[in-house]
């Protein structure tokens, strides 16, 4: 499953969710405002909170929105 | 083979005059394209409240912009946010848009693709970029919750980025080189707000950190005293500048890189118009970005029914 770190109101987490949808990619919504799960989950992925984060499995990442890094590591490009 | 699809009108950016020229489009019925490479709503994607713009005491530009996103999407107009223009040929007609998986031939171009924020011009820049160095605090603010937070600028988006990050930290820093050049109730909210430490007359000159951005060093230029200071995350409000790398080989450009064209949005090619921050211009404001997707709409029309008409 993939994992979208984000929050709401973040507009680079939104195109990111966006574009999964454009896709018809099914994804769970991980609020590293309203988690600290989350947030803990996002530092130990990513080295850090910035968002948005997409993973597959939990350790390949691409950090912000950058589609042809998406594209690769949702094996869609 | 990249498919060759027919647009009565392709717009260039998906900001305020963009997503405007978009409704008006939509609303005479012309198969009307947007494409924006970055953020929907441009510049203001990423504000946080606008006081200035008749009808709304303060709204988020993320609801204005939905809206309008919404409204130009009512009338038929389509906005690809996802399918990155390559290249752009205006001379010919009709005209061709290139993006990563299409060719777009047009009759019409308006180019509205705005402007983007200056990087702040250290050598250290790339190295610190997303990890201390940031340029969108609706982003990245909430990752320096309890911590030191500096803003480059002096200008409406930097007070009022340094405003907003108070919501994240009591330790902020506002550096700017000269005076404020903020409008007075910014200026005012600004130093009202003690969680905030106005330097002016100040430089950042480097950049310190090992995996991440951990310190700065700062001119004062009164003094000429170099200081370093403890710091978190710079976001940069440095100003901003023309998105019209794409248009330089087909449009005269000018000195500042933007797109000279008169009050009526026509630029030197027939068929294509300049709308928004893009276009030479004295004030620009979100009113006036929204005046001339108005504009470029309703001439792009009347071009379209003189060019259908064989005139």
């Amino acid at each position: 499953m993939v994992k979208v770190y984000s929050f709401d109101g973040c507009p680079w987490c939104d195109k990111v969710k966006k574009f999964l949808d454009a896709k018809g990619i099914e994804y769970e919504v991980r609020d590293v405002e309203l988690s600290a799960e989350a947030a803990a989950e996002c530092e130990k992925i990513s080295g850090d909170t910035a968002v948005p984060v997409t993973t597959i499995d939990g350790v390949n990442y691409v950090l912000g929105f950058n589609k042809p890094e998406l594209e690769k590591l949702l094996g869609i490009a | 083979m990249k498919e060759r699809i027919h647009k009565d009108v392709v717009i260039v950016g998906a900001g305020m005059a963009g997503l405007t020229a978009a409704l008006y489009c939509g609303r005479m019925n012309l198969d009307t394209l947007v494409l924006e490479n970055a953020l929907v709503g441009g510049q203001i994607a990423n504000a946080t409240s606008i006081e200035n713009y008749p009808g709304f005491k303060s709204v988020t530009g993320q609801e204005l912009i939905g809206t309008l996103q919404k409204q130009a999407e009512s009338f038929g107009a389509v906005i690809d946010e996802f399918d990155e223009i390559e290249r752009v040929t205006l001379k010919t007609s009709p005209k061709l848009i290139e993006t990563q998986e299409k060719i777009y031939e047009a009759d019409v171009v308006i180019i509205a693709s705005g402007m983007n924020r200056r990087k702040l011009p250290l050598a250290e820049e790339k190295k610190f970029s997303g990890r201390g160095v940031h340029y969108c605090e609706l982003c990245d603010g909430h990752a320096y919750e309890g911590k030191i937070i500096a803003v480059a600028g002096g200008g409406n988006a930097a007070v009022d980025a340094a405003n907003f990050l108070t919501k994240y930290s009591d330790n902020v820093y506002l550096i700017h080189r000269s005076q404020l050049r903020a409008d007075d109730v910014s200026q005012k909210r600004l130093r009202a707000n003690e969680k905030v430490t106005v330097m002016l007359q100040t430089e950042i000159k480097a950049l310190h950190g090992d995996k991440r951005l951990e310190s700065v060093d700062i001119l004062d230029k009164a003094t000429g005293e170099t200081k370093n200071l403890a710091v978190d995350g710079i976001f940069v409000n440095i100003g901003v500048e023309p998105n019209t790398a794409l248009f330089k080989d087909e449009l005269t450009l000018t000195a500042s890189g933007r797109i000279p064209a008169g009050e009526d949005c026509r630029t030197e090619i027939a068929g294509v118009f300049a709308a928004g921050d893009v276009r030479e211009k004295e004030i620009r404001q979100l009113t006036t970005a929204a005046s001339d997707g108005t504009t470029a709409a309703l001439l792009a029309e009347k071009y379209l029914s003189k060019l259908k008409a064989g005139d």
